[in-house]
């Protein structure tokens, strides 16, 4: 990394940040496109990023739906709404409490996972041999890991909205009886492209931010064992960070695009 | 730099063609002036073995050689070729000729040893053919004498078995030139000793160049045509391992005073 070549502070050492980044983007796109794409380590990675993080998301996801139900429903039996409450949880959870509950749960566990095995990969000289012997290391580490992620999340998330709108209607149930297709006709009856488009095209940002951080602060990490901890920690609340940016970012695009 | 005149040995003297040579090499980090003068030709099948003491550079020297690190001044030629004005290609092409064994022996740790020695056969030589990358695999674990452990992790092996497969990873692409980057660190003396006659075989057998970092003086005795000291940044003394033994130099006394 340049700031920690040449020894800068301050905001020096920011500038040199950005810059790393944007030369680190830059050999991600050029690698996406040259050399071959390395397909089994990229469905290696799917899985990997994908299916082991299924359980926790679907677990948040369903809790996450019962628990809007349950605290909803008082606020909607005082204004004889309550018919209202499948239309309310479905809007909220697909335009916005499904993608970024399910990106914070990503940046949790995805990007600290790859931070900490890049950084790792690092301080033991294992990225330094691959490129040393000529192999590239950003198309087998960087290239498919960033893709991964960007291709899974937005797959989580719709896992993701799914279990937490079953969720829901079990949590319903504990206090009304709804009937299953009265519920769902009443959630798919409520919502439409302007839902769930631009919920899912954020998701494949924040997917791309997850990854990038991830593998950024991983593959830049110091030669020390703290380093790999340092880059599994800020890869986390960096990626935190730009879910809400992103997310910020969205809902001002959006409100443009479709709410006017 | 004080050179010690004595002939070497008729059976190790090489050829005199140069293959790497470096010039005025100077590299500082921040304010740290790591190399400050380093000036080394070193002619086909020859080792030369670099001695001095912990953090003096002598791995920044090696990591220059191979581009991995652009030196702030001085010229690096290998095989004639300017290393420091080679595009990312040319350093590619240049990297598939040079093979680097890491202190850590850096194996991938996510992969079995044969994937871990198949790796540069697919990733660097691009070789297909899967019996022929089987038939490489097979020869270069017999080369280390560990073809049992083709299908352990890195995890299974101990520090000498990682050494050794990492050695039989980086002669894989048969390599013209060799740099050990502290081989015998960190082992025990017998496998220490195992170690540095394994280099002398791997060079007879694949005729390398080897340029080879340690302060282990066993190891130095046992694999050097030739030694150079390092201290403060520049190199201070060479010669055979015999002459600098009876040198009367300061700094080469300090490292030759308890080899009886």
């Amino acid at each position: 990394m340049a700031e920690q070549e040449l020894e800068l502070t301050g905001w020096r050492k920011w500038l040199a940040s950005i810059g790393d980044q944007c030369v680190f983007f830059s050999r991600f796109l050029r690698n996406i496109f040259t050399g071959g794409f390395e397909w089994s380590e990229f469905v290696r990675q799917c899985y990997e990023i994908g299916y082991r993080s299924m359980m926790l998301v679907g677990i948040t996801s369903f809790i996450m739906g019962a628990v809007l139900i349950l605290q909803l429903r008082p606020s909607m039996v005082q204004f004889g709404q309550e018919g209202m409450l499948p239309k309310t949880l479905a809007v909220s959870l697909i335009r916005e409490i499904g993608p970024v509950i399910t990106a914070l749960i990503c940046a949790g566990k995805i990007a600290s996972g790859i931070g900490a095995e890049l950084g790792s990969m690092k301080v033991t000289e294992q990225i330094d041999a691959m490129e040393v012997s000529g192999a590239n290391p950003v198309q087998y580490l960087v290239v498919t890991r960033i893709l991964a992620v960007t291709f899974m999340v937005p797959l989580l998330t719709i896992i993701g909205d799914v279990i937490g709108l079953i969720g829901g209607f079990i949590a319903l149930n504990f206090t009304d009886s709804v009937s299953y297709s009265l519920y769902f006709n009443k959630i798919v009856a409520s919502i439409d492209y302007s839902d769930f488009l631009p919920a899912f095209v954020k998701t494949i940002f924040f997917g791309f931010a997850i990854g990038f951080v991830g593998c950024y602060k991983g593959f830049n990490s110091n030669k020390g064992t703290e380093s790999v901890g340092v880059a599994a920690n800020s890869a986390v609340v960096t990626a935190s960070l730009w879910v809400f940016v992103i997310d910020a970012l969205a809902v001002q695009i959006t409100s443009i695009l479709f709410y006017r | 730099m004080e050179e010690v005149k004595e002939q070497k040995k008729a059976a190790s003297k090489p050829k005199n063609e140069v293959v790497i040579s470096i010039k005025g090499l100077k590299k500082s980090f921040g304010k740290k002036r790591v190399l400050t003068d380093i000036n080394l030709e070193v002619n086909r099948g020859e080792n030369v073995v670099v001695l001095g003491k912990s953090g003096q550079g002598k791995s920044v020297t090696i990591e220059c050689l191979v581009g991995m690190l652009v030196p702030d001044a001085g010229s690096v030629k290998v095989f004639g070729d300017e290393v420091t004005e080679m595009n990312e290609k040319q350093l590619k092409e240049l990297r598939m000729k040079i093979g680097f064994l890491f202190q850590s022996g850096a194996l991938f740790d996510s992969m079995t040893v044969r994937e871990n020695l198949e790796f540069p056969l697919t990733r660097v030589l691009k070789i297909k053919d899967e019996d022929e990358i089987d038939k490489r695999v097979k020869e270069a674990l017999e080369g280390v004498g560990l073809t049992d452990a083709i299908d352990k992790l890195p995890s299974d092996l101990s520090g000498g078995m990682r050494k050794r497969i990492g050695l039989a990873r980086t002669l894989i692409i048969k390599p013209e030139i060799m740099l050990y980057d502290e081989p015998t660190t960190g082992l025990d003396p017998i496998t220490s000793r195992e170690i540095s006659e394994l280099i002398l075989e791997m060079r007879k057998k694949y005729k390398t160049t080897s340029i080879i970092i340690t302060h282990d003086m066993e190891c130095a005795r046992i694999t050097s045509d030739r030694v150079v000291i390092m201290d403060e940044g520049k190199y201070v003394a060479e010669g055979t391992f015999e002459s600098l033994h009876k040198s009367n130099n300061e700094i080469a006394k300090s490292f030759f005073k308890d080899i009886s």
